[in-house]
C-alpha cells in the first residue's frame, strides 16, 4: 500500500520536474525571440561591405569590422546628440518625479474634496490620446512667444513646464507608483511626526522622500526612459533645434543620403540596412549600458512598488 | 491669521494640505489637458490660420470632417489599417504578457536572468527605433513573407477558408518579436497582480484535489481579470502612441503646416482619438459584464 504511494509520488515529482523543464524551455525560446532583433542588429553591424552582400552570409560576418558604426556615429552627429538627449531627457525626468511624488502624496495622505474626480482625471489624462491636446498647446505656445516676445518653440521649455505641472510623457504611471508606494508607508509614522510638530511639507521630505529612495530611483528612470524614447511631442514643439538622439535616427534615412552624396557614392539598399542597424543599436546603446547598471535595483523596485493601480 | 490658522478643524486642514500638494498637478491639467480637449472639439470645426498678429480662427462647420472622409485619399485608409493593426496586435500582446508573466511566475533558478530579459524592452523600444526595425524586416521581405509561411500546413488549411484571415495571422507571426516588444509593461503588472494573489487560495484549491488546470481557469484567471482590464488600455494606449501608427504620421504633417493646417490636423486627430476611446470603451464592456455575472453566480 505505502509502495504504491510512493511510487505515485515520485512519479508526480518527476512529472513536476518535467513540467519545470518544459516552462524553462518555452521561456528561453521566447527570450530569443525578444533578443532576436538586438542580436541581429549587433551582427548587422559588425558586417563589412563585402559581408552585407554575401548571400552566404547569414549570422557570423566573415571579415567584421566596424566601419558601419563609424559611418552612423558621423551620420548621427553622436557626440552633440547624445549630449543633447542625456540632459534633455535627465531635466524632464526630475521635473516629472518631482511632480508625480507631490501629488503622488497628496493623493495617499490627505483627505480632500473631490478626491475620487482628481483620481478619475488623472486616469483619463492617460488615456485621451496626446494629438488630441497638441495642437492647442501649440497654438498655446506660440500665442505665449508673440506674447512674451521670445522663443518658446524650438526650446525645452514648453516640455518642462509641461512635465513640472505633472502633463508630461505618462505622467499618470509614475503617479499611481508613488501613490502605491506611499500607501505602504504607516500613516502613524506621519502621525509621531506631526505630534513632533512636523509641518506637512516636513513630513513629506523627512518621511516620504527619505523612505522611498529607490521609488524614486525607479519612477527617474522610466521617465528617462520615456522621455529619451518620447518623439512626437519633442517633434512638435522642439522640432530639429535641438539634435535628439531618437529624432536624429527618425530622420537617417535622408540624413544618409546626403551625407552618400557628399562623397562616397551611391550606397546599395542592404548596405544602407547595416547602417541602419548600425544607427540605432548606436541610438539604444546608451539604454542597455543604463539598464545594465541599474538592472537588478530597477526590477526590484518595480515588484515592490506596483503600477497596479487598484 | 495664525488665529485663523488653529481654528480650521481636522478636515479643512486635510481639504488644504491636499490641495497644496496637488495644485502642480491641477493647474498643469487645466491648461495643458483640459483646456486642450475642449479647444480641439472646436478647432475641428474651424479653419486657422496663422497671422502675424496670431490666430485668425473662422468657422466653417463640417467642411473638415467631408474633407477627412471624402476628399483626402489618405486618411480612411491609414484610419483603417491603424484598426487592423490595434486590435489584433492588443489582442495577441494581451494573452502572450499574460502566458509568459504565468510562467515567469512559477520559476526560481535564472528568474533574475530572465526577467532582466522580458523588461528590456521597456527600456529600449521607441518610436524610431521600432520604424527601422519593421522597416528593415519588412521592405525587403515582405513580397516572399506570404510564399515562405504558405508552406505550413495550417496557414493553407486557414487560407482556404479565407486569405485574409490567412494574411493576418502570418503578419503576427512575422512581426512576433516586434508585438512581443510591447509585451514589457503588460508582463510587469501581471507579475505584480500573481504575486498578490492569496496562496491559501491555492491550498485550499489542492486539496479539494483541483488540479493546476483547474485552478488556473477558477482561481487565477479570474482574480486577475480587473488587472487584463488596465492592461488592455494601456496596450492600446501605448501601440498607438508609436510612429508606426500611421495616423500619427498624417496629424504630425498637418501640424507642421502652421499657416493653414491645425484646423483639418484637429479634426484628423478628434476622429482618431474617437475612434481609440470607442475601443477603450469596448474593453471596459466587455470585462466589466464578465465580472458582474460572476457576482451574481456567487
Amino acid at each position: 500500500m505505502t509502495k504504491i504511494k510512493l511510487t505515485k509520488i515520485a512519479r508526480a515529482k518527476k512529472f513536476h520536474t518535467f513540467l519545470k523543464l518544459c516552462i524553462y524551455f518555452v521561456l528561453i525560446c521566447i527570450s530569443y525571440v525578444y533578443l532576436e532583433p538586438i542580436l541581429r542588429m549587433i551582427s548587422m553591424t559588425l558586417m563589412s561591405t563585402k559581408d552585407v552582400i554575401d548571400p552566404s552570409v547569414d549570422w557570423l560576418p566573415k571579415n567584421p569590422s566596424l566601419s558601419n558604426l563609424k559611418v552612423a556615429g558621423t551620420v548621427l552627429d553622436l557626440k552633440k546628440t547624445l549630449v543633447n538627449s542625456v540632459w534633455f531627457s535627465a531635466l524632464l525626468a526630475c521635473a516629472q518625479t518631482i511632480v508625480s511624488a507631490l501629488t503622488g502624496f497628496a493623493l495617499s495622505r490627505y483627505n480632500f474634496k473631490f478626491k475620487k474626480l482628481w483620481i478619475i482625471m488623472i486616469i483619463l489624462a492617460f488615456i485621451i490620446p496626446v494629438p488630441l491636446l497638441m495642437i492647442p498647446r501649440l497654438m498655446l505656445f506660440i500665442s505665449a512667444q508673440n506674447l512674451l516676445g521670445f522663443n518658446l518653440i524650438g526650446t525645452p521649455i514648453p516640455q518642462i513646464l509641461m512635465a513640472l505641472l505633472g502633463q508630461g510623457v505618462n505622467s499618470t504611471i509614475l503617479i499611481l507608483i508613488f501613490y502605491n508606494f506611499f500607501n505602504l508607508i504607516p500613516y502613524s509614522l506621519d502621525e509621531a511626526a506631526m505630534i513632533d510638530g512636523a509641518s506637512p511639507w516636513q513630513v513629506f521630505v523627512q518621511i516620504g522622500m527619505k523612505l522611498s529612495v529607490s521609488t524614486v530611483l525607479v519612477v527617474f528612470l522610466f521617465s528617462f526612459v520615456w522621455n529619451w524614447n518620447e518623439t512626437y511631442i519633442t517633434g512638435t514643439l522642439v522640432r530639429n533645434s535641438i539634435e535628439l538622439l531618437p529624432s536624429k535616427l527618425n530622420m537617417f534615412d535622408s540624413a544618409f543620403k546626403t551625407y552618400a552624396a557628399a562623397g562616397r557614392g551611391n550606397a546599395e539598399f542592404r548596405i544602407n540596412e547595416a547602417y541602419k542597424m548600425s544607427a540605432t543599436l548606436l541610438s539604444i546603446t546608451p539604454l542597455l549600458i543604463l539598464y545594465g547598471f541599474v538592472q537588478k535595483r530597477f526590477i526590484q523596485g518595480i515588484e515592490n512598488t506596483g503600477i497596479t493601480g487598484e | 491669521m495664525a488665529k485663523q490658522k488653529k481654528l480650521l478643524t481636522y478636515h479643512q486642514r486635510q481639504n488644504r494640505q491636499g490641495y497644496r500638494f496637488m495644485l502642480p498637478w491641477i493647474v498643469g491639467f487645466v491648461i495643458f489637458t483640459a483646456i486642450p480637449f475642449v479647444a480641439t472639439i472646436y478647432l475641428s470645426f474651424t479653419e486657422v490660420r496663422q497671422t502675424v498678429l496670431g490666430f485668425k480662427i473662422t468657422f466653417i462647420g463640417l467642411d473638415n470632417y467631408i474633407m477627412a472622409f471624402f476628399e483626402n485619399v489618405e486618411f480612411v485608409p491609414a484610419m483603417l489599417s491603424f484598426l487592423g493593426m490595434i486590435i489584433p496586435y492588443t489582442f495577441v500582446i494581451l494573452i502572450l504578457s499574460f502566458i509568459l508573466a504565468y510562467l515567469l511566475n512559477k520559476i526560481t533558478f535564472l528568474k533574475g536572468f530572465l526577467r532582466t530579459i522580458y523588461f528590456l524592452p521597456v527600456i529600449i523600444m521607441s518610436g524610431p527605433v521600432m520604424y527601422q526595425l519593421i522597416d528593415s524586416s519588412s521592405e525587403a521581405s515582405r513580397i516572399d513573407t506570404y510564399l515562405k509561411f504558405s508552406d505550413i500546413f495550417i496557414v493553407q488549411m486557414v487560407a482556404s477558408y479565407s486569405r485574409r484571415f490567412a494574411l493576418l495571422l502570418i503578419g503576427i507571426f512575422d512581426q512576433l518579436s516586434i508585438i512581443l516588444w510591447f509585451t514589457g509593461i503588460p508582463i510587469i503588472l501581471f507579475i505584480n497582480g500573481l504575486q498578490k494573489i492569496n496562496p491559501n487560495l491555492y491550498e485550499a484549491a489542492q486539496i479539494d484535489s483541483a488540479n493546476s488546470w483547474q485552478i488556473l481557469w477558477k482561481i487565477t484567471i479570474p482574480i486577475i481579470k480587473p488587472l487584463a482590464l488596465v492592461v488592455t488600455i494601456f496596450t492600446i494606449v501605448n501601440l498607438g502612441t508609436f510612429s508606426i501608427n500611421p495616423v500619427y504620421g498624417l496629424i504630425k504633417t498637418a501640424t507642421e503646416n502652421t499657416s493653414g493646417g491645425l484646423g483639418i490636423a484637429a479634426t484628423y486627430s478628434w476622429i482618431y482619438s474617437f475612434v481609440v476611446l470607442i475601443l477603450i470603451g469596448i474593453t471596459f464592456l466587455i470585462f466589466r459584464n464578465k465580472e458582474k455575472g460572476r457576482r451574481h453566480d456567487s
